[in-house]
């Protein structure tokens, strides 16, 4: 008490400079460094020089007394100092004050007790001076940090520094002395410390009140040792942790003057500094801070705060509005935004400057590219917060970070995207998707009934089917093509068509040959067959007797075979069409029936020529060549010779068979011959023998009849001359036919046999 | 500027606050900045959140990069009606400890169910094959 009584300004200097004599070097070397920074320190130096020997002269009872002092101070709230203050106060000048805290500055000359002196000091030089009531207002929440600190070092000691909390007081530079006792259980101090030591307090804060500049000069970080960005521009942005409004404004003019690379010190770990809001009260403050990152406990929450961030948020700070945090801040991202406060009392000193060059001092540790880019984003979210209303776009003109994805790289992903979405048939490639859509479609056309504004609708890209056949590269006239190979285009080395006949022309094909050869091979079994029979006298001839009958039984079974061959499977008596006409087909098979015929017994004769006849259109179209069939003639006249009436008519009848087989027939030669046969020989059965069986029915008649209007009807040229003409036809016909007829019949009959 | 409507394209969503779920079961609150053709997200001032029972706590991360393959589900957060939340915050310790808590408790609850099982002459095949849980 009497010690602060007997204070006047330079006492306090003095107690500290005292106090603190040991740790001058201390600080000055350790803590800050050779310092690429201006002789600040000497002049510093200098200056506390000048100031111990006028503290020396003051009172020295009071420093023995200054340690014993804090304890109380800290645990208690300063009720006892304010009154002392007044007095002390009452005649103090501003600024002395702020020479004094010029002088101060340096925290070698910082002590506990002054701590609590200044702190103690502050109120009522708050009352007595000019001040900005922002300054009042910061003063209870800045106070609390020396308290803080105190307690954290009561605690444990994580710096390393014997008194560093006097450092911290010092450092306090711009928090008037008040009792806060809200803030007094705050351990988060130490971060704001180290990060005022990283943007940069700045050394001589001019602007404060003597008492308050003594207080806060012993609060001024040390200037910065080294900057991380060579030549970067000094620093002229208010530290954090500094005054708001007009201390800060007097803080820069003195920065100004005094432009000088701020001291930037290693972030000490695990420590979050309360944050600073303008207006807000502590209590409101500890509430949006995350608790949890109180705890030193908690490595990893340490360097998420980071310089960067810090600087951010400060330039967040500064083109927001006083107000409540935007709820983005409140979201649980608590330990970042422990700055929003803080830079609060920044807004007001720059409050004029939006939008204008942002404040450099706390980026000039960033890279040089982050900086630019920061200045940027400021200067978008500047000309925006002009332009924008409330709400959402406030808040997104308050995010530092947005609009870190470019627009064009928006535009990047949207093309891809829509690339993906190409599609020739959308219904076969997203069939849910475009019924869906249909469906809101009609339901909104429904709902709106039909009104103007329609939704934005997706155009996907249809892109066309497009056959990409790969055809390479040929020079005309070169003897193959190029052997140049890729994804879309293997090589290709041989020129492989491949030409597929259709099945089923390979299958008739295959059928035919099959067939004929089939019937060759028949044929051939049958020419075995016939040449034994045919070799059967011969060979009767030669061998001896009792073997004879034996060959005679040989002989019958070839026969019997042969004719068995061309006969059908179930009648006996009737050679099978296919079989006669498969045989008939090839020229071996009709040579071969012309020879088989005379060993053929009458009956199988008769019937094999019954084939013959009818099938004989069939026949004359495979044989173009009459002379194949011709060979015929002669086997089939004799066995027509030796038939009998019946059988003579049936084959007359078979002849004229089907419709239009007559005239087909006589177009044929061996046809027209047989024919020509046929009816001689009925004529000469008739002529013959009168109890012919012949004239029995009308049969013979009707036939004979059909074949003489025929011959007539048939003109001169389909009349295929026969090999011969039996001479007894007209004979026959005049039987038939009157006069007339019979004369034209004569015409033809000789025509043909004479002209052809 | 409308990208792509009727799609679930996310660069509408860029510069807004999500909670994005993760394969491993991590919880993901942060502000969506940056995205690609895969669905890899950026996320910045991420904070992950441990949910156990009715408490909930946050550990601040940083700057998350997620490769979109890992993501389950992601979706915006509501910032008004995130104020009025029904789950008690808590600190780390806490949730961590109530995280290790439970899953002690259901380790032993499985530990008692394999041997149950054992005892009846049954086997369980373990899920070893299974990427995820």
């Amino acid at each position: 008490m009497f010690r602060f009584q007997s204070f006047d300004e330079d006492c306090t200097l003095e107690e500290e400079g005292l106090v603190e004599e040991d740790e001058i070097d201390q600080f000055n070397d350790d803590t800050f460094g050779a310092g690429a920074i201006d002789d600040d320190w000497q002049e510093a130096h200098a200056r506390l020089a000048e100031l111990d020997e006028l503290v020396r002269d003051g009172p020295a009872e009071d420093t023995p007394s200054a340690p014993h002092e804090l304890p109380p101070v800290t645990s208690s709230t300063l009720s006892p100092p304010p009154p002392l203050y007044s007095e002390e106060r009452a005649g103090g000048d501003l600024a002395e004050s702020l020479s004094r805290l010029i002088l101060g500055s340096d925290p070698a000359i910082a002590g506990v007790g002054t701590a609590s002196l200044d702190r103690s000091r502050l109120p009522p030089v708050l009352s007595s001076h000019t001040h900005p009531p922002a300054l009042a207002g910061q003063s209870p929440l800045l106070l609390s940090y020396p308290q803080n600190q105190q307690l954290l070092h009561r605690g444990s000691a994580p710096l390393s520094q014997i008194n560093s909390h006097s450092i911290w007081e010092n450092s306090m530079v711009f928090s008037p002395v008040g009792v806060n006792s809200g803030l007094v259980n705050q351990t988060e101090d130490s971060p704001l410390l180290s990060i005022i030591k990283e943007v940069g307090l700045p050394k001589r804060p001019p602007a404060l009140g003597r008492e308050e500049g003594r207080d806060l000069s012993e609060r001024v970080p040390p200037p910065r040792s080294s900057s991380p960005v060579i030549g970067s521009p000094p620093v002229t942005a208010v530290p954090i942790g500094t005054p708001p409004k007009q201390p800060m404004s007097h803080i820069l003019i003195q920065q100004n003057n005094h432009p000088s690379a701020v001291h930037v010190r290693a972030s000490v770990p695990l420590r979050y500094p309360p944050p600073f809001p303008e207006r807000l009260s502590p209590n409101n403050l500890l509430s949006i801070t995350n608790p949890p990152l109180s705890h030193h406990s908690f490595p990893g929450v340490g360097p998420i705060l980071s310089q960067i961030q810090r600087a951010q948020l400060l330039n967040a700070q500064f083109q927001r509005c006083p107000g409540p945090p935007p709820p983005l801040l409140q979201g649980g991202v608590g330990g970042f935004r422990p700055f929003f406060g803080q830079s609060g009392p920044r807004m007001g000193l720059h409050g004029p400057h939006l939008g204008h060059v942002p404040i450099r001092h706390n980026t000039t540790h960033l890279h040089p590219q982050h900086r630019r880019m920061l200045n940027l984003r400021m200067q978008n979210r500047g000309t925006g917060d002009h332009l924008s209303g409330r709400g959402v776009l406030e808040r997104k003109n308050r995010d530092p970070y947005s609009n870190l994805m470019m627009q064009r790289e928006k535009e990047w992903v949207a093309r891809i995207q829509m690339m993906q979405l190409q599609s020739t048939d959308p219904y076969l490639d997203d069939y849910y998707y475009q019924n869906y859509y249909e469906k809101m479609e009609k339901r909104q056309e429904r709902d709106r009934d039909n009104k103007k504004e329609h939704s934005t609708k997706l155009i996907t890209p249809q892109v066309a089917k497009l056959e990409h056949t790969y055809r390479p590269v040929q020079f005309a006239g070169s003897l193959g093509k190029l052997t140049v190979s890729s994804v879309n285009n293997p090589r290709k080395m041989i020129d492989a068509v491949v030409t597929t006949r259709s099945d089923d022309e390979e299958k008739r094909e295959k059928q035919v040959w099959n067939k004929r050869r089939q019937i060759l091979y028949t044929v051939e079994k049958m020419y075995t067959l016939l040449l034994e029979v045919q070799d059967f006298e011969k060979k009767f001839l030669q061998t001896p007797e009792h073997q004879r009958d034996a060959l005679l039984e040989q002989h019958k079974s070839h026969t019997l075979q042969l004719y068995s061959s061309l006969k059908e499977k179930e009648w006996a008596d009737r050679v099978s069409d296919e079989q006669c006409l498969m045989i008939m087909s090839v020229r071996k098979g009709k040579r071969l029936i012309s020879r088989l015929l005379p060993f053929l017994p009458q009956q199988q004769a008769a019937a094999v020529i019954m084939a013959i006849a009818r099938n004989l259109p069939a026949l004359a179209k495979k044989d173009k060549q009459d002379q194949v069939l011709c060979w015929l003639v002669e086997p089939v006249t004799v066995v027509i010779q030796s038939m009998s009436s019946t059988s003579l008519t049936d084959l007359l009848q078979e002849l004229q068979g089907s419709e239009g087989q007559l005239p087909l027939v006589l177009q044929n030669k061996f046809g027209v011959t047989v024919l020509y046969v046929v009816l001689s020989e009925g004529e000469r059965m008739q002529s013959s023998d009168p109890n012919c069986q012949l004239m029995d029915d009308n049969r013979w008649t009707e036939l004979v009849f059909s074949v003489t209007r025929e011959l007539l009807k048939v003109p001169s040229s389909a009349l295929s001359s026969p090999l011969f003409t039996p001479p007894n036809l007209v004979s026959l016909f005049s039987r038939y036919v009157d006069r007339q007829r019979l004369e034209l019949l004569q015409e033809k009959l000789q025509i043909t046999a004479l002209s052809r | 500027m409308n990208y792509m409507p009727g799609t679930a394209s996310l660069i509408e969503d860029i510069d807004k606050k999500h909670l994005v779920l993760l394969r491993d079961g991590r919880t993901l609150i942060g502000i969506l900045r940056s995205i690609d053709q895969f669905a890899n997200l950026v996320l910045h001032q991420t904070v992950e959140r441990i949910h156990v029972g009715k408490k909930f706590g946050d550990i601040p991360r940083g700057i998350f990069v997620v490769r979109g393959e890992n993501v389950v589900l992601l979706g915006e957060v509501d910032l008004d009606k995130e104020c009025d939340q029904i789950l008690q915050r808590v600190s780390i310790e806490e949730i961590l400890e109530e995280q290790r808590t439970e899953q002690q408790a259901k380790q032993e609850s499985e530990r008692l169910k394999l041997q149950a099982v054992k005892e009846r002459g049954l086997s369980i095949p373990k899920a070893d094959t299974l990427d995820d849980f």
